[in-house]
């Protein structure tokens, strides 16, 4: 707990930092506490459509009369809950299988590598209307999607490191121990292979927001009425002769959004792993 | 006197505070001498190396100090005070030769690179032979075809080498030798040392050679200087250093040594090795009275209050001493 | 009585270099041993071949008469028998794990109670000179010669009738090594224990070890009790190597 106390001063002694900080802060705040003060994102007010942000829609409704800040907060909750969900998964199933991989060497490293190349090698876009075309379109697809296309970053990071320590002396002092090996990945890899996964983990949770807002966008993401940032884009940008404001909003939260998650991550980069700042 | 230098101290800026690195040392090297700096870790020894080189990191900062090369001033205080000699007057050979050589460009063309910054009005094809011949020179095999390898196609040895053969055509007044062959195995050791004097007679410049072998410095050095904690607490000619230490820490250190010709006692117990117990002083306070005193086997009392001056060892205007007993006889 | 370690003709390469080309020998019970060489004489590799973290191409390794098995069964018995002293024995700590933990691994592994390791470890520390308080401490939280007492309480406490130092003395001042150094051989002759020490420092090695071999690319050039061996060489890598080794023995220029 002191080590994350530590690492959250030194992210506020840097300008980048606090500004990363306060985005997420912001985008945080917006997506939790939006449905308590909003009215229901899917209800219709026929006569209110288009309406200019005010009292009543602090950021105005859409074409069927929806109330733009509960749909914006909507999608953006939507957004983080997807985004967290595949991180954490395709973090924790990577790295487990770069360990495996990195520990055990041989065919089984040749294997596990040659399995990332070919899942790298496909672009995700590609990737993404295969697997829609295969499964449908819908948020399980897309996490399952998206973690697969993940997986492959986490586990190569985590193999690279699992075989710098597999010859490092405290492993060998382990080893020769004959301390049980499931001991020996969970309290002697698993922690040092944390710092540079975690960081990853940060700066992967702005692409997967923008990632899902691009799929939306072209249809293939979110079903209405379920509002996400893509979808209220293209929304918006379908009507963009009759009031500009809706697009504008919510391209302005998906920018806050992975703007405030690539500064956090890149501050959280330079305070846990130095040495890799400012390459990718 | 050939090089001199005067009240060297060097502090470092610390989160937990300023570190005095070097409390007033002084050094006289005459030219075709070598000097060995001798000194435990934390005694501050690179220090001196890199204030003279202007090579300190950003948090330090050289107090006082001033070196006298070639019959010209330098106020070390001053930042980048001796740029002027880097390449020309003075020449480093670094513990990791790579820390001298570029790893993308040739052998050959890092040796001519030397040569035509020092005589800019010669031509190509001279220059390519003298670098070559510079490489005969410090004994490295096939130079025509070493000229034309790069740093990471040679052994450590060889590369170490081929740092020595730029100090030799950059022809500097003074070398400065930072645990040059430390890296290195024993036999290797021994051709770089013979290497750097041969470049030393060649030349005629004078050798600081900072090194933690006292082994080292009795065999190849003309004198020493002992450095610890910071202070330099005896300087004089190897010989008479050897014969009579004036320091109590100098005859420790000596102790320390494990002459390769001491015979195995068949009784075990009997085969035990020297130690110098208790640790270093804190950098950041400087105790009283002698630094040495908390680990002296002979102190008495005004060791803790009195700062020992630098006294003369059996009346040798060459050989002195920071120790009170020689003040006191 | 079965020889400590026995090697027999072992055969090792990297790719096209030869780490090891036929090396025999035998380290008999409760000695000292060393082994000698410059770098890429192959002395590392031996040592890693012996702990089992190195296989071997041909040979037959033997700790106390029991052939190197590879399987878990086999790594458990090793371990009581032979423990490892690394060149940086300060790296042989886990650096996110408190030493009572890494402590408490040990005892894991022997079926041991807690409280038996603690009363055990607690002599061990005691011995070591080191403050019981040690333990709750993370490795970067204890000086340089702290962590190397500490890696050596570690392997002391799995009761090894082994042990093996790589390089002890490496990057140590003179001052500092022999304080380990005479560690080392209390712990041999206390616990009769057999000390093997891989070394590129010949004076220590004469000093320390009842007998000794000069390894040089994969090879043992020379081999015997270290008198003989270091006082009357045979061969001429030996002599050059002792030529080579800066002694202050010689009076200066």
């Amino acid at each position: 707990m002191s080590e994350a106390m530590w690492a959250l001063r030194r992210i506020c002694s840097e300008r980048d930092g606090r500004l990363g900080l306060a985005f997420t802060t912001i985008i945080l705040v917006f997506a939790l506490v939006g449905p308590l003060v909003s009215p229901d994102p899917n209800v219709l007010d026929i006569k209110a459509r288009f309406a200019a942000p005010g009292i009543a829609h602090l950021f105005g409704t859409d074409n069927l009369g929806r109330d733009l800040f509960a749909r914006t907060s909507a999608g953006t909750r939507y957004a983080l809950t997807l985004a967290v969900t595949i991180v954490v998964i395709s973090s924790i199933i990577g790295s487990l299988i770069g360990i495996v991989a990195g520990i055990a060497g041989g065919w089984v490293d040749r294997a596990v590598t040659a399995v990332f190349d070919i899942v790298n090698a496909f672009p995700p876009l590609i990737l993404a209307f295969a697997l829609i075309a295969l499964y449908g379109k819908g948020s399980a697809t897309f996490v399952l999607l998206v973690t697969v296309v993940f997986i492959p970053q986490f586990g190569r990071m985590a193999r690279a490191r699992a075989r710098t320590l597999r010859n490092l002396s405290f492993i060998e002092a382990e080893r020769m121990l004959a301390v049980h090996p499931a001991t020996i990945v969970v309290r002697h890899y698993l922690p040092n292979v944390a710092g540079p996964i975690i960081v990853l983990a940060s700066m992967n949770l702005p692409v997967v927001i923008a990632f899902e807002a691009s799929l939306s966008f072209l249809g293939f993401g979110v079903q209405p009425p379920k509002s996400s940032l893509g979808t209220l884009i293209k929304d918006g940008f379908v009507s963009i002769n009759q009031s500009w404001w809706p697009t504008v909003t919510a391209a302005l939260v998906l920018a806050v959004a992975t703007l405030g998650a690539t500064l956090l991550g890149e501050a959280l980069r330079r305070v846990i792993d130095p040495k890799s700042a400012g390459t990718r | 006197m050939a090089i001199s230098l005067r009240n060297l101290s060097v502090d470092y800026n610390l989160p937990i505070g300023a570190a005095h690195a070097l409390r007033d040392v002084s050094l006289d090297i005459q030219k075709g001498e070598m000097l060995g700096l001798v000194g435990e870790s934390g005694s501050g020894k690179s220090t001196v190396a890199f204030a003279l080189m202007g090579l300190l990191a950003a948090n330090a900062r050289v107090t006082s100090g001033t070196a006298t090369i070639e019959g010209r001033q330098f106020d070390l205080t001053r930042p980048n005070a001796t740029a002027s000699l880097r390449g020309r007057g003075m020449a480093m050979i670094f513990q990791d030769p790579m820390l001298s050589l570029n790893p993308v460009f040739t052998i050959g063309a890092q040796l001519i690179e030397v040569l035509r910054r020092r005589s800019p009005g010669s031509d190509r094809k001279t220059r390519a032979a003298q670098a070559e011949d510079a490489l005969a020179k410090v004994k490295l095999s096939n130079p025509k075809q070493r000229m034309q390898q790069y740093p990471h196609e040679l052994s450590g040895g060889m590369r170490q080498r081929v740092v020595i053969a730029m100090a030799l055509l950059s022809e500097p007044a003074l070398l400065i030798a930072d645990e040059p062959t430390t890296a290195l195995d024993v036999t290797v050791e021994a051709q770089i040392m013979r290497e750097i004097i041969g470049l030393r007679d060649r030349i005629g410049c004078a050798v600081l050679l900072i090194t933690h072998s006292l082994g080292l410095v009795t065999e190849h050095c003309d004198r020493i200087s002992v450095l610890y904690a910071g202070e330099r607490l005896e300087s004089g000619t190897v010989r008479d250093v050897q014969r009579q230490p004036g320091h109590p820490y100098t005859r420790m250190l000596f102790d320390c040594e494990v002459p390769i010709d001491r015979a195995r006692d068949p009784d075990a117990a009997q085969n035990r090795f020297t130690v110098i117990a208790g640790e270093l002083p804190d950098p950041r306070r400087r105790p009283p009275g002698c630094i040495f005193n908390g680990r002296c086997d002979v102190s008495f009392e005004d060791c803790a209050k009195v700062v020992p001056g630098d006294y003369a060892v059996a009346g040798s205007a060459s050989h002195g001493a920071r120790c009170l007993r020689l003040a006191t006889p | 009585m079965t020889d400590a370690i026995s090697v027999s003709n072992a055969q090792l390469r990297f790719g096209h270099t030869v780490a090891l080309d036929g090396v025999s020998l035998s380290i008999p019970q409760g000695t000292c041993f060393g082994i000698v060489g410059e770098s890429g004489s192959g002395k590392t590799t031996l040592m890693r071949a012996v702990l089992g973290l190195q296989r071997l191409d041909a040979g037959d390794i033997r700790i106390l008469g029991n052939p190197l098995g590879h399987g878990r069964a086999a790594l458990k018995r090793r371990a009581s028998f032979i423990q490892p002293i690394f060149q940086d024995p300060a790296a042989s700590l886990s650096p996110r794990s408190r030493i009572r933990t890494l402590m408490n691994e040990v005892g894991t592994v022997l079926k041991e109670p807690h409280a038996a390791t603690y009363e055990r470890l607690a002599v061990i520390l005691k011995r070591l000179g080191l403050p019981a308080s040690v333990v709750d401490k993370y490795p970067h939280e204890i000086s340089g010669g702290q962590a190397r007492r500490v890696a050596i309480a570690r392997a002391l406490l799995m009761k090894p009738s082994i042990l093996i130092a790589d390089e002890p003395t490496a990057g140590l001042d003179v001052s500092v090594q022999g304080d380990l150094l005479n560690l080392l051989q209390d712990i041999r002759r206390s616990d009769n224990i057999t000390l093997v020490v891989i070394s590129h420092n010949l004076a220590v090695v004469r000093l320390i070890a009842e007998n000794a071999v000069v390894m040089r690319a994969g090879k043992v050039v020379e081999g015997g009790e270290v008198g003989a061996l270091f006082g009357a060489p045979r061969e001429a890598y030996t002599r050059e190597l002792l030529a080579a080794w800066p002694s202050i023995t010689h009076s200066g220029p």
